[in-house]
């Protein structure tokens, strides 16, 4: 095994040429999205260049500040992009997903680094690439839990109303609605694992394999982050979902407000 | 006669305004008004499941707000006009609501019973999607009768029924409630009907 080819800045620009074959198709089949094309993998590129710039910056000049300071704009970022998706959600609600994603993803990072790998909390090498690997995750599931959760409220009215009218308290009608949307948010995580290795190499194994590391070690790697993806997409959708969802009505009136 | 029900300037948010109204124990009243006039959102405020100012509401006297919600939504049970059944039989969807109010399982004869005085030949074990709108508006109907205790609030319980089937379903609901001494306000587009069983008519939003 020997370590990784740096890429030549000529040589690696050749990679845009096939840009041109999915626009091509996308020509072909009339697929007007030329504009999201052009402007995703510009985006793509710059921020990757932005992102390479810092964490260079970062791993010449390790100190803890600058970990913190990185996690805190994922984690903010991620509960960003969840909220600005769910915009009609009440303060409290909004302030249960924020604390449930930070909670969650942060605690299974400090559990992957300190206990599993046995480094210190603020190695940026170890600290943000799997911050980011947890955090982009969790951030999908607990999107794809809300919206459950929400559109299945909505399409349900009429059930609602009638449990409401036959006298069901608000907390036993709306669990059946958590359950089910926490299912729907792991499965996309639980199927992955199903198929991993045998198509496909996971994203980080691949990685570390091109960076020259052995099979056996990548693969402990990879086991052990879709261990803690799964763990942080289940608890921080528990979390948003289960208490989310006593921010929709108050015990007294037993008032829903979806 | 009790009154069982008052309200004193009663009204929901700027836009409804109700008069004051009156309902003695025991009485089938019928609340009728134009589109819009804010007859199911009065049963709903009757009910709890949206809020009344304080003050405007009561109950056996007492003012809403002082009653434990769930146990008052119980004795004041609404039919909502929209209605959902699960899929499964008849008497499956008994047990849904029973066991929603946790409450013990209804037994195959007295599911039998409400369904028959709601004009429903079918034996308990009949999937539900095979029925009609207006036989699964009926089975709803028949479910939430037989939790009823006290008082019943209907919004439009016939409004997918022929006239026919509407008046012997009405005229068995209604010697229902006489027998177990319960109150119905009943909400209804129908003039004919009206006449036919009411016992007081509430006029919503002014007269039709």
């Amino acid at each position: 095994m020997r370590g990784i080819i740096q890429l030549q800045i000529g040589q690696f620009l050749l990679i845009y040429l096939l840009l041109l074959v999915v626009l091509g198709v996308m020509r072909l089949c009339r697929i007007d999205q030329t504009r999201l094309l052009v402007v995703s993998s510009m985006k793509m590129t710059v921020q990757l260049i932005v992102a390479g710039l810092i964490l260079t910056y970062i791993f010449e000049h390790p100190h803890p500040l600058f970990v913190v300071a990185y996690l805190g704009a994922m984690t903010g970022f991620s509960i960003h992009r969840v909220l600005g998706k769910n915009k009609d959600l009440n303060p409290r609600f909004r302030l249960v997903t924020g604390v449930s994603i930070a909670l969650a993803g942060l605690c299974v990072l400090a559990y992957f680094v300190a206990a599993v790998v046995g480094e210190s909390l603020f190695n940026p090498q170890y600290v943000i690439p799997v911050g980011g690997m947890v955090m982009g995750n969790t951030m999908t599931g607990v999107s794809l839990g809300v919206k459950t959760f929400r559109e299945s409220l909505h399409d349900q009215r009429s059930k609602i109303e009638a449990l409401v009218c036959v006298g069901a308290s608000a907390e036993d009608i709306l669990l059946p609605f958590v359950r089910q949307a926490l299912e729907t948010a792991m499965l996309p995580t639980l199927n992955s694992m199903v198929g991993m290795g045998i198509v496909s190499l996971p994203g980080m194994m691949t990685g570390q394999i091109l960076a020259g590391t052995l099979p056996m070690t990548s693969i402990l790697y990879q086991i052990a982050i879709m261990v803690a993806i799964c763990t942080a997409v289940t608890c921080a959708c528990f979390g948003t979902l289960y208490f989310g969802s006593k921010t929709l009505y108050d015990k007294k009136r037993q008032i829903l407000q979806l | 006669m009790e009154r069982i029900h008052t309200t004193s300037r009663l009204h929901f948010q700027d836009f409804l305004h109700y008069p004051d109204i009156a309902v003695e124990a025991g009485t089938f009243a019928f609340v009728t008004g134009r589109s819009g006039a804010g007859k199911s959102t009065y049963l709903r405020l009757l009910n709890g499941s949206i809020p009344a100012d304080p003050g405007c509401m009561f109950f056996r006297g007492l003012p809403l707000e002082e009653y434990q919600i769930l146990p008052y939504r119980r004795q004041v049970l609404l039919v909502p006009q929209a209605v959902y059944l699960i899929q499964g039989t008849i008497l499956d969807n008994f047990h849904f609501y029973y066991d929603a109010r946790r409450q013990t399982r209804v037994e195959e004869e007295r599911a039998a019973e409400f369904l028959r005085l709601c004009c429903l030949d079918f034996p308990v074990d009949t999937p539900c999607d095979t029925l009609s709108g207006g036989e699964r508006q009926r089975v709803f109907l028949a479910i939430f009768l037989s939790l009823a205790t006290d008082v019943v609030l209907l919004d439009e319980p016939t409004a997918a029924l022929d006239e026919a089937t509407a008046r012997q379903v009405l005229d068995n609901i209604k010697e229902y409630c006489k027998q177990q001494e319960l109150t119905a306000l009943c909400v209804c587009h129908s003039p004919k009907l009206v006449e036919l069983f009411a016992d007081q008519v509430i006029v919503v939003g002014g007269e039709i």
